[in-house]
């Protein structure tokens, strides 16, 4: 990747307006996350007296509370196990769907294509969805949450996979599969580890979709014990509406997961998204 | 492309049968929670379904569409112009932004880096951490915004008022996708090669004549990508406005008063598979002649 800009050295207006625009584009995405964090760490009176004013002492009292209040414990562990299986299901079935299409190795490969791509432009019928949820036995548990979120996943995977897979030479298919190797084994051993980026960018879309969906746990699910994070802390917004401190730390708590998962991965993620409209 | 499907051969029979089975049931899956479903839709909004069970379904016919586009639906006129208030607000700040945002942060620098991943951010927190903490944000009692707006004597319920809500949900859903429209257009940036900017530096352009002349040409399919999924997406969205507003306060598109529809205090999944049908056509409607423009504008400029 070639830089565009002009190798130049700038002059000194110039310089003044580009860190004045650094600052503000980084209070425009900071301010709003900052704010949360800071009154996080407020205790209730403080806030109340002064809500704009730092604490002089940090608590972390809210913390633990919210962690108790809001019982966080257990839709965290629901959330990860919706969002990690959904999303790796959702990833070897991409995978699955993708290495014939790019090897042309079944008749009407680019119409199988196509018809997969139209899902993109579909926007999620939830009503119709419901219903066959319902007849299915798939509304308000586990397994049926999980299978329900995996389709969404499908699109964007074929694409991406499809497009990295075209790339790995189709020779190596055939040396392997004359030295004896089974489909399976060569996936899993061969075209899974040097299609590797686009897998985890795969993978981590459609993690981060099933882990932020409020949606589907307000239609698919009643049982509370099976809600996930987002209508855990939505129904903590919606019966301590004052609690502004506890309620920071809550989106805090169940924030930090993802965040991690995108600070380690951001660098793949944000290169696949520029490829975008090549 | 007419070659015939080859390779399968060198695969033993269990392989293939293995193949087989991986694509079928990959298939299986997007056509039973993807693809039924969009069809079914259509058939549900002839129905009066209620979902709940015991209740009897009957075929009402038209009955649906009907009641939405006579009197008998009163809110559903006002809804369609809450959308297109929606959209086309969503659409140009969102483009905008991001291609102001994608100058700036293109570059290799520190800074520049830094500043793309913390414009990635509120897409990763997801759209109920960020309404929240929107709605903190500008709670009418206490908040950055309260305190800002009290200075200069303006009180508003903010997300609770009939002028506020909608530019606020606006905001809101433009800071969620900001950073993946900004790094769209950073793509379609670095796919224009050096060499022209340097002819064209050579021709002595102006920065403006520069971003009108060369840039903005060569960028083109970037522009029909963002375009596009920021008019689909502000059209079809409702799970921010679920959080923000639940559709109150001038903020009932049609996308939330479907799920409203079906799933609210009415129950009636019929009318919301209907107002489904409607955001559909509207959909097709506006999507069709938006890419064949942006489409035709690419073939003009690249050929």
């Amino acid at each position: 990747m070639k830089s565009n800009e002009p190798f130049i050295r700038l002059s000194h207006p110039r310089r003044v307006l580009r860190a004045t625009s650094a600052v503000l584009i980084a209070l425009l995405f900071v301010i709003p996350i900052l704010y949360v964090v800071m009154i996080s760490i407020e205790s209730s009176g403080h806030f109340l007296a002064r809500p704009l004013v730092p604490p002089l002492s940090p608590s972390f009292q809210n913390f633990s509370s919210a962690w108790q209040q809001g019982d966080l414990g257990p839709e965290v562990v629901n959330t990860i196990v919706y969002a990690v299986s959904a999303a790796a299901i959702s990833t070897v079935l991409s995978l699955f769907i993708a290495f014939p299409i790019a090897r042309r190795l079944v008749r009407w490969s680019s119409g199988l294509y196509r018809f997969i791509v139209l899902g993109i432009c579909l926007p999620l019928p939830i009503i119709p969805l419901f219903i066959e949820a319902r007849t299915l036995h798939l509304y308000d548990n586990r397994i049926g949450y999980i299978i329900l979120h995996v389709e969404p996943g499908l699109p964007l995977g074929v694409i991406l996979l499809t497009a990295f897979i075209s790339s790995i030479p189709k020779e190596l298919d055939e040396a392997a599969w004359l030295d004896g190797a089974g489909y399976l084994r060569y996936m899993a051993s061969f075209v899974a580890p040097l299609a590797w980026p686009s897998v985890v960018i795969t993978f981590l879309y459609s993690l981060l979709a099933v882990w932020n969906d409020i949606i589907g746990p307000v239609v698919f699910l009643s049982n509370p014990s099976l809600f996930p994070v987002t209508r855990g802390v939505y129904n903590f917004y919606s019966s301590n509406e004052s609690a502004y401190t506890l309620l920071a730390a809550a989106v805090i708590i169940v924030s930090l997961p993802v965040v991690a998962l995108f600070l380690a991965s951001q660098r793949q993620l944000l290169r696949s998204t520029m490829g975008i409209s090549a | 492309m007419h070659r015939k499907p080859l390779g399968t051969n060198l695969l033993s029979p269990r392989s293939r049968l293995i193949m087989w089975g991986g694509l079928g049931l990959g298939v299986l899956f997007y056509t039973l929670f993807g693809i039924v479903p969009a069809v079914a839709n259509l058939a549900v909004s002839f129905t009066n379904y209620s979902g709940f069970s015991g209740s009897s379904t009957a075929f009402t016919g038209l009955s649906n569409y009907t009641a939405l586009f006579t009197t008998q639906r009163p809110g559903f006129i006002a809804s369609l112009e809450d959308t297109v208030f929606f959209v086309v607000g969503v659409t140009v700040v969102q483009n905008v932004v991001a291609m102001l945002l994608a100058h700036r942060l293109q570059g290799r620098g520190k800074t520049a880096a830094l500043l793309r991943i913390l414009a990635f951010f509120p897409l990763v927190l997801g759209v109920t951490v960020v309404g929240i903490v929107w709605l903190l944000l500008f709670d009418p009692l206490s908040s950055p915004a309260e305190a800002a707006f009290g200075a200069i004597g303006v009180h508003s319920a903010f997300f609770g008022s009939g002028t506020w809500a909608m530019p606020l949900v606006i905001v809101v859903q433009v800071w969620q996708n900001l950073g993946f429209t900004m790094v769209v257009f950073i793509g379609g940036l670095k796919a224009i090669p050096v060499e022209v900017y340097e002819a064209a530096a050579m021709d002595g352009i102006t920065p403006w004549g520069r971003f009108r002349l060369v840039t903005w040409p060569l960028m083109a399919p970037s522009v029909t990508v963002n375009v596009l999924l920021a008019v689909i997406g502000s059209l079809t969205t409702y799970n921010l406005i679920y959080i923000l507003t639940d559709g109150q306060f001038g903020t009932n598109t049609l996308g939330i008063l479907a799920f409203n529809s079906a799933f609210g205090n009415t129950a009636d999944l019929g009318l919301g598979a209907a107002v489904t049908m409607v955001l559909l056509a509207a959909a097709v409607v506006v999507a069709l002649p938006v890419v064949s423009l942006l489409r035709l504008r690419e073939r003009r400029l690249l050929v």
